[in-house]
């Protein structure tokens, strides 16, 4: 998939070009799919995250090195502009710039507080209650999943994510994708069902 | 933002960066069986994306290439900001340093008679609009 060159460590932007440019028909559904993925939280459009990213690979912005798979380089990537995009959101700095006289020297900076207010914290907190509620009943069948969701919800990966629930490895990542059949079905789009 | 609210964004993380992971370990046939099965066209989208992001690349990319290399000024207004010796000074460097191209020029203005300062100004432009006039910095040889 990635053409592998001796030399330099890092692709050139002609290199990650063409590596993208023959990604495999599951490729391409993959990188879209992570970008929903990555979406779902913030309301932005995969496909601008996905542009995004792309331009960042193809303008050098973002550099792949020769031993990282160009999928995974990209979902790297997405990962880091959604956090960017998501903070950026959070603050909401509704910067704006005043001239009242067109001199630059006048230009006037003016950021509005982005400090939360009490209601608006309250209301994130009983928003993000309700939403971990919904995805938890998507499970209510399933008492494995349930588990495993609450370890992943906890902070638990790997092996000791699997000795919670005592699945083996094929056992564990067919769980893990009814999780995310389920999750993509309910919530397509964003955390809103 | 509370410890509270801070835990809960943290969860939602952790979630999608399993789901992330899922995606990445999925089998190229599991994917496209879950495509067809969903109806899902998130590998053209994906292709779009990818189009319209080397075009916005390339773009940038032109128009980068167009703006003037550094030490050359590409502006022919700034060459009559110049006063007119110091316009003439520039001239006479250019022949110096370019003896074919003063070569195909009558002797009488070889030697720097017979042209005008709007002379000097036109001829300087000429070469400035060619790219191939050296400049110094213009502040230092303002009129």
């Amino acid at each position: 998939m990635q053409p592998r060159h001796s030399g330099a460590s890092l692709l050139t932007q002609v290199e990650v070009k063409r590596a993208i440019s023959v990604l495999t028909a599951a490729d391409w559904l993959r990188l879209h799919k992570v970008a929903r993925a990555l979406c779902r939280e913030a309301a932005f459009e995969a496909d601008d995250l996905l542009q995004e990213a792309f331009q960042r690979a193809l303008d050098g912005t973002r550099q792949c090195t020769r031993t990282l798979d160009i999928v995974h380089f990209l979902a790297g990537v997405m990962r880091s502009i959604a956090s960017d995009w998501r903070k950026a959101r959070k603050r909401r700095p509704e910067m704006s710039l005043v001239t009242e006289t067109g001199s630059l020297q006048d230009v006037v900076l003016q950021v509005r507080d982005s400090a939360p207010v009490a209601d608006e914290v309250l209301a994130v907190n009983e928003e993000a209650a309700r939403l971990k509620a919904a995805i938890f009943a998507l499970f209510v069948d399933d008492r494995l999943a349930h588990r495993l969701l609450e370890g992943i919800m906890d902070g638990l990966a790997g092996a000791q994510l699997r000795s919670l629930t005592g699945l083996s490895e094929t056992e564990f990542a067919s769980k893990r994708r009814l999780i995310r059949r389920r999750i993509d079905k309910a919530y397509p789009k964003d955390w809103t069902p | 933002m509370s410890q509270k609210n801070k835990g809960q964004s943290s969860r939602l993380d952790r979630l999608t960066d399993t789901l992330v992971e899922d995606i990445l370990a999925c089998s190229d046939a599991d994917l496209l069986a879950e495509a067809a099965a969903d109806n899902d066209d998130g590998g053209t989208l994906a292709r779009r994306a990818f189009e319209r992001a080397s075009r916005t690349v390339a773009v940038r990319h032109i128009a980068r290439n167009k703006s003037p290399p550094p030490g050359r000024r590409q502006a022919p207004a700034n060459i009559r900001a110049l006063d007119p010796n110091t316009a003439r000074g520039w001239l006479d460097a250019y022949l110096a340093s370019n003896p074919e191209t003063a070569g195909q020029l009558p002797r009488a203005v070889r030697r720097g008679k017979k042209l005008s300062d709007e002379d000097v100004y036109g001829m300087l432009e000429a070469l400035q609009q060619r790219g191939v006039l050296t400049e110094k910095p213009i502040e230092q040889s303002r009129r």
